[in-house]
């Protein structure tokens, strides 16, 4: 008998998904689906609670060929992310409850499931596993976008499994210096395997110069698609980060890279959706930077800020999404006005977008100033860091100019695009007001961030309503909303205009088939030249060598024998010339 | 557990010749047989007959340690002898086992794939081809190596020639095969003839203890090892002496391609370790430079570029051909390690290795008997109309990309954890990269057979018509034991790394 | 279903707009109190908000200077000068990086953003 607290949550959530897939198409069943969609996070919830005792839980061994595998570990860092992973499956359970589409339905439980397994997996190899289980079931949720999203999608899978092979090799490098110990804890850059899991995970948590794949397949998912894909595969790294490499000081400057280099972006980005992608990976840049920083504060910052951006950046994605749904665009040089006609979705994105800008009494405001706060305490130590404050506060400005002001703004307000359409249906709208409740709650001065506090790996000892935190940040925001309406006021701000920007996906969309084209026309070419070259060689040195070295001696122009023979003796030569040099 | 016990002594005794002229005999007399189907029953019973006896052999290898058999009373190193221990009885039992489920296979196949009036014929050439190999890996003497050398190799010359009734190519192909085949053997002999001058006797035993008392010997030694390695090399497709391999591969009968992906360079190969390790000494300058610069040196560029060929390829079966070439450079890089882990490892991947592309091989051909395609651009739908056979292809595919849970995986695993001992961490990267590359050659064979859609037949999507049961059964035994081996590969590994400490002088 | 026109898109240059008598019918009832939102006077004098709250702040900010003060925390109203200096730098920055980096949509083959399926592109109705 298997003890059920032995297994690992998120494979009753894979299970299930697996369930769903083989549930019938038709309208009657789909209902089925939707209760697996919506209760299974809840069981597993439930479950994680079950296992939970408080201290580190190591369960699920596996002995497989001479490898210890542990795949389930609970503790204070990962049970964190297992119930933000549900809470989330939930809400975008209740988002997507109006469509009918078995795969979506399917691929989304097993992501999650997936994504669940893999932060409790607590091995190398397991996370492995579950790392690639991600990347797979959750290109189905791009494939959906429809003909346009095929090629972001095989280009997604082809870099995540990329990912998983490099996090595979750096595990099998890492697990022989340390003598077979798979274990995922601590790993550090010293050991080159060490190196290569970064790498791996840098893809994943979109590095600058990896990042390329989220803000390509992203946009071009479905509806209910992005909105789940932005919630779990990077949160996933940033787990592992904070799992394998807290302190890593070159991880403070990657993370500082990454809050300012999406900035730039996003301000020209025409397609909301890439906006929101280009703001995911900017916020990214805050976590990885925190746990470059690695102090005690910085780690409870990041696993707030992980808990409240996954639920903002949901209810930004979700709000977009039904706009993408009852407007059929979300490029802001096509919409406008839309307050008019969606005025609780509306309501909802300035919620998400407050959020996300850190304005006080709203879901960033504590976490991000933690984080900014444990880099200023670093920095009082350490005077060149006060770049790395700089780089944050600048990033911070840039936060509120792609996602606080501009999706809400040329979205809903700016000039009226005089597109009248319904308000977003009741499933969505719940969702959103869902989500919303959780941004304000989080944040609440009075019981409400202490909650999160109490999920924090460390005991906290930070206020976040001290007059001067809320007074600068207040100056911060203030002062960048001037400038908007200022530049606003004399035309400067640039009209939003229809566009493909290029980014660092170029490399390969454009540059590499180019070359590989290129290739494959010189190769065509070459093979032409070579068998020119070949034949004449076959008349003269081939035909000598053959009489030579065959028995059979037979002279004929089948084709690569005289050159092979050639190569033949030529190896000879080249063996013996070694073996002279040796000897 | 006495498995001995089951086994009649005069099989044990005698068995080590009896793999070779039973086979050998049976040619004979099925050349001349007018009946298809007799000729088939025949050959079914030899190879019956061989995989049990080898059984035997490794049970009995197992058991007593090696073993030297004399050929008619003489004691070596005047008479000629066989010998079995834990380097060649693995491979002995690999190639009856192969060729019991290739002759299996070729009942329905050979039907369709070869001229009537040939069939008996290819029967006899196919038991041949068998004995030539049984005779190279088992013998003890070297120039015996030699003629069993050229009997298997002629032998093959004439089935590839027989895929012309497929495809004419296959006439070309065999006789580039044919050259090429020669220039290996002519060297091969070229460098036992150095050797024999050298050390005046032909037991590879006798050669091995001669050439450690002249600590080397001199430079005819050196000469003859590098036409040895050539030689070798060249039959056991070490890039860039594959040529012949490619158009061998594709355009033979199906279940010829399959013996040979399975068991002709991987005799090669055991006669490079034979060579390379016992008669010769890797401990020796002149060796081990070789193993260590141009073995990995070449293994490695096949990795690489093979792969790459790979992956330009139109024809699956060539595809299928230049992924042999560069397989074999992971063996290759095994074995140039001089380690205990790379050996084992090498020999691993020879074992795995012969059973994932036999079993690839089956399932193309299974494709060609139904609907008689070999392009990739023709595999769109196979998934719908042929599930079976796609699914053992796709276990296959996996085990050779080396996902977890195949063979595949752990032969690259134990690889890359025995470069990494060594501290190449360069050939990590190779195997990495080398692994992506086979990711993108067979996955993209998958995903047609996945996502493509299912031709239109006369305005219908094509009928599902799956590959009968006989050619099934082998193909699933395969997949079977690649899953068996990924799951739990003590056996396997124990088999490689008795033969690693052996080659290496450190047991029995 | 790129066949049906799921919104409606009202001529702004045809529709009359009386306003005396305000037509509400194609305009959530929720919105409805919030209309002045969309006015020319509120739009142009929202700036005043921002701009008053801000002196404020930077006053409230010399009154109480921060506890981990920053090198160029010296500066009344650091804070508020780094968000309107760097805000003001994003969006300069826009148009030579647009400049640099825009192409057209369909640049890469693959078509823009985003699915035809849900694209108004293929609606009826213009909205040029």
């Amino acid at each position: 008998m298997i003890d059920v607290l032995q297994i690992n949550p998120g494979l009753w959530m894979i299970f299930a998904g697996m369930v769903c897939a083989l549930v019938p198409k038709g309208e009657a069943f789909a209902h089925i689906r939707k209760a697996f969609v919506i209760m299974v996070p809840i069981f597993a919830a439930f479950m994680i609670f079950q296992i939970n005792s408080g201290q580190e839980v190591l369960a699920g061994k596996i002995e497989l060929g001479g490898l210890s595998l542990t795949t389930l570990r609970i503790d204070s860092l990962s049970l964190v992310w297992g119930y933000l992973f549900c809470l989330i499956s939930v809400l975008n359970g209740i988002y997507g409850f109006h469509e009918k589409c078995r795969i979506t339905d399917s691929s989304a439980l097993i992501y999650a499931g997936a994504a669940i397994a893999g932060v409790f997996a607590g091995d190398l190899l397991t996370l492995f596993l579950f790392w690639e289980l991600t990347a797979i079931s959750s290109v189905f949720l791009i494939w959906k976008g429809g003909e346009r999203a095929y090629g972001a999608g095989i280009r997604y899978l082809a870099i995540h499994v990329l990912s998983g092979v490099i996090l595979l090799a750096g595990a099998a490098i890492y697990g022989q210096s340390t003598g077979g110990d798979y274990s995922f804890n601590y790993i550090g850059v010293e050991n080159p395997g060490g190196i290569l899991i970064l790498i791996a995970i840098g893809i994943k948590c979109g590095f600058p110069l990896m990042h390329m794949w989220m803000q390509d397949a992203y946009p071009k998912a479905s509806i209910t698609g992005t909105v789940i894909l932005s919630a779990f595969t990077t949160k996933m790294a940033i787990y592992a980060l904070a799992r394998g490499y807290v302190g890593t000081d070159i991880l403070i400057y990657i993370g500082a890279i990454m809050t300012c280099f999406p900035v730039f972006f996003a301000v020209i980005e025409n397609d909301m959706r890439r906006v929101l992608a280009y703001s995911l990976n900017n916020q990214l840049g805050f976590m990885v930077c925190g746990i470059g920083i690695g102090t005690e504060m910085a780690l409870n910052g990041v696993v707030g800020q992980v808990f409240v951006h996954v639920i903002f950046k949901s209810l930004l994605f979700m709000s977009m999404g039904a706009v993408l749904y009852r407007v059929g665009t979300t490029k802001a040089s096509e919409l406008g006005g839309l307050f008019r006609s969606m005025p609780i979705t509306a309501v909802f994105c300035l919620i998400g977008a407050g959020s996300i800008a850190a304005f006080p009494l709203m879901a960033a405001f504590v976490t991000k100033s933690m984080i900014i706060s444990s880099v200023v305490y670093a920095a009082e130590a350490q005077g060149s860091l006060w770049v790395i404050v700089g780089m944050l506060l600048f990033a911070s400005a840039g936060v509120m100019e792609h996602s606080g002001i501009k999706v809400p703004y040329f979205t809903f307000f700016s000039h009226d695009s005089g597109r009248r359409v319904k308000e977003a249906p009741w499933n969505m709208l719940v969702a959103m007001g869902l989500a919303s409740l959780l941004c304000i709650v989080v944040a609440f001065p009075f019981g409400g961030y202490q909650m999160l506090y109490d999920m924090m790996p460390y005991v906290v000892d930070y206020h976040p309503y001290t007059v001067d935190h809320v007074v600068f940040q207040f100056q911060l925001l203030f002062a960048a909303i001037t400038s908007f309406c200022v530049l606003k006021r004399f035309g400067i701000y640039p009209a939003e205009k229809r566009a493909e920007i290029l980014d660092a996906d170029w490399s390969y969309r454009r540059l590499g088939m180019t070359i590989v084209s290129w290739i494959s026309a010189m190769w065509t070419r070459l093979a032409s030249g070579v068998k020119g070259l070949r034949a004449k060689l076959l008349d003269n040195l081939g035909q000598r060598l053959y009489q030579i070295f065959s028995p059979a001696g037979a002279m004929s122009d089948a084709a690569p024998s005289g050159l092979s023979a050639l190569l033949t003796a030529g190896m000879l030569v080249l063996t013996l010339i070694i073996m002279y040099v040796v000897m | 557990m006495d498995i001995l016990s089951y086994f009649p002594a005069w099989l044990l005794a005698h068995g080590a010749a009896l793999v070779i002229v039973l086979p050998l005999l049976a040619a004979a007399i099925t050349a001349i047989i007018p009946s298809r189907s007799l000729a088939w029953w025949i050959s079914l019973g030899v190879m019956l007959t061989a995989l049990v006896t080898s059984f035997g052999i490794v049970a009995q290898m197992i058991a007593e340690g090696s073993k030297i058999y004399p050929m008619g009373g003489w004691a070596p190193p005047h008479g000629i002898s066989l010998a079995v221990d834990a380097l060649n009885a693995p491979i002995l039992l690999l190639i009856s086992a192969m060729a019991v489920l290739t002759v299996i296979y070729a009942k329905p196949a050979s039907i369709a794939e070869v001229e009537p009036k040939k069939q008996a014929p290819f029967y006899a050439a196919f038991m041949l081809c068998f004995a030539g190999l049984m005779g190279m890996v088992v013998t003890g003497d070297a120039f015996n190596v030699f003629v069993f050398l050229e009997v298997s190799s002629i032998s093959t010359y004439a089935l590839v020639a027989m895929g012309a009734a497929r495809d004419r190519r296959a006439l070309a192909a065999s006789y580039n095969y044919l050259v090429l085949g020669s220039i290996g053997a002519t060297f091969f002999v070229i460098g036992l003839g150095f050797l024999y001058m050298e050390t005046g006797t032909l037991n590879m035993a006798d050669m091995g203890r001669i050439l450690s008392e002249l600590e080397g010997g001199s430079r005819v030694s050196t000469v003859a090892f590098a036409f040895i390695a050539i030689g070798l090399g060249l039959k056991l497709a070490m890039f860039p002496l594959h040529a012949w391999l490619p158009g061998a591969y594709a355009y033979a009968p199906t279940m010829v391609t399959v013996f040979l992906a399975s068991t002709a360079t991987k005799a090669a190969l055991y006669l490079l370790l034979r060579f390379g390790f016992t008669v010769f000494d890797p401990s020796w300058d002149y060796v081990g430079t070789i193993l260590t610069y141009l073995v990995v040196g070449l293994g490695v560029f096949g990795m690489i570029f093979a792969s790459l060929q790979a992956i330009f390829q139109t024809d699956a079966r060539r595809t299928l051909a230049f992924s042999s070439v560069a397989q074999v450079g992971y063996m290759l890089l095994g074995i140039g390690l001089v380690s205990a882990a790379g050996l084992a490892a090498g020999y691993l991947h020879l074992i795995n290795h012969a059973i994932i592309k036999g079993g690839l091989f089956l399932a193309l051909g299974a494709f060609w008997y139904r609907f008689g395609i070999t392009r990739i651009a023709d595999f769109s739908g196979l998934s719908k109309t042929m599930p079976w056979t796609m699914g053992a292809f796709t276990v296959f595919a996996l085990s050779l990309i080396g996902v977890p849970f195949t063979a595949g995986f752990v032969s690259k695993v134990n690889l890359a954890t025995a470069v990494a001992d060594k501290g190449w961490w360069w050939a990590v990267g190779v195997i990495v990269v080398s692994s992506v590359l086979a990711i993108i050659y067979m996955g993209r064979i998958l995903l047609l057979a996945y996502f493509g859609d299912v031709p239109q037949v006369d305005g219908k999507p094509a009928a599902k018509n799956e590959a009968p049961l006989m050619m099934l059964a082998p193909m699933w035994i395969l997949a079977a034991l690649s899953i068996v081996i990924g799951v739990n590969a003590d056996l396997v590994v124990e088999t490689a790394e008795r033969a690693a400490s052996l080659l290496l002088g450190k047991g029995a | 279903m790129a066949k049906t026109p799921k919104n409606k898109v009202v001529d702004m240059h045809s529709a009359p707009h009386n306003e005396e008598a305000p037509d509400y019918s194609d305009i959530h009832p929720f919105a409805v109190p919030f209309l002045f939102l969309g006015r020319k006077s509120v739009i142009e004098n929202f700036i005043w908000l921002p701009l008053i709250g801000m002196f404020i702040m930077i006053i409230l900010g010399v009154v109480y200077p921060p506890y981990h003060p920053a090198p160029w925390d010296v500066i009344p109203g650091s804070w508020a000068i780094i968000g309107y200096v760097a805000y003001t730098i994003i969006v300069l920055s826009a148009r030579p990086l647009f400049s640099l980096l825009a192409r057209s949509e369909d640049y890469y083959g693959e078509g823009g953003l985003p699915d035809p399926e849900y694209s108004t592109e293929h609606a009826e109705g213009s909205h040029d």
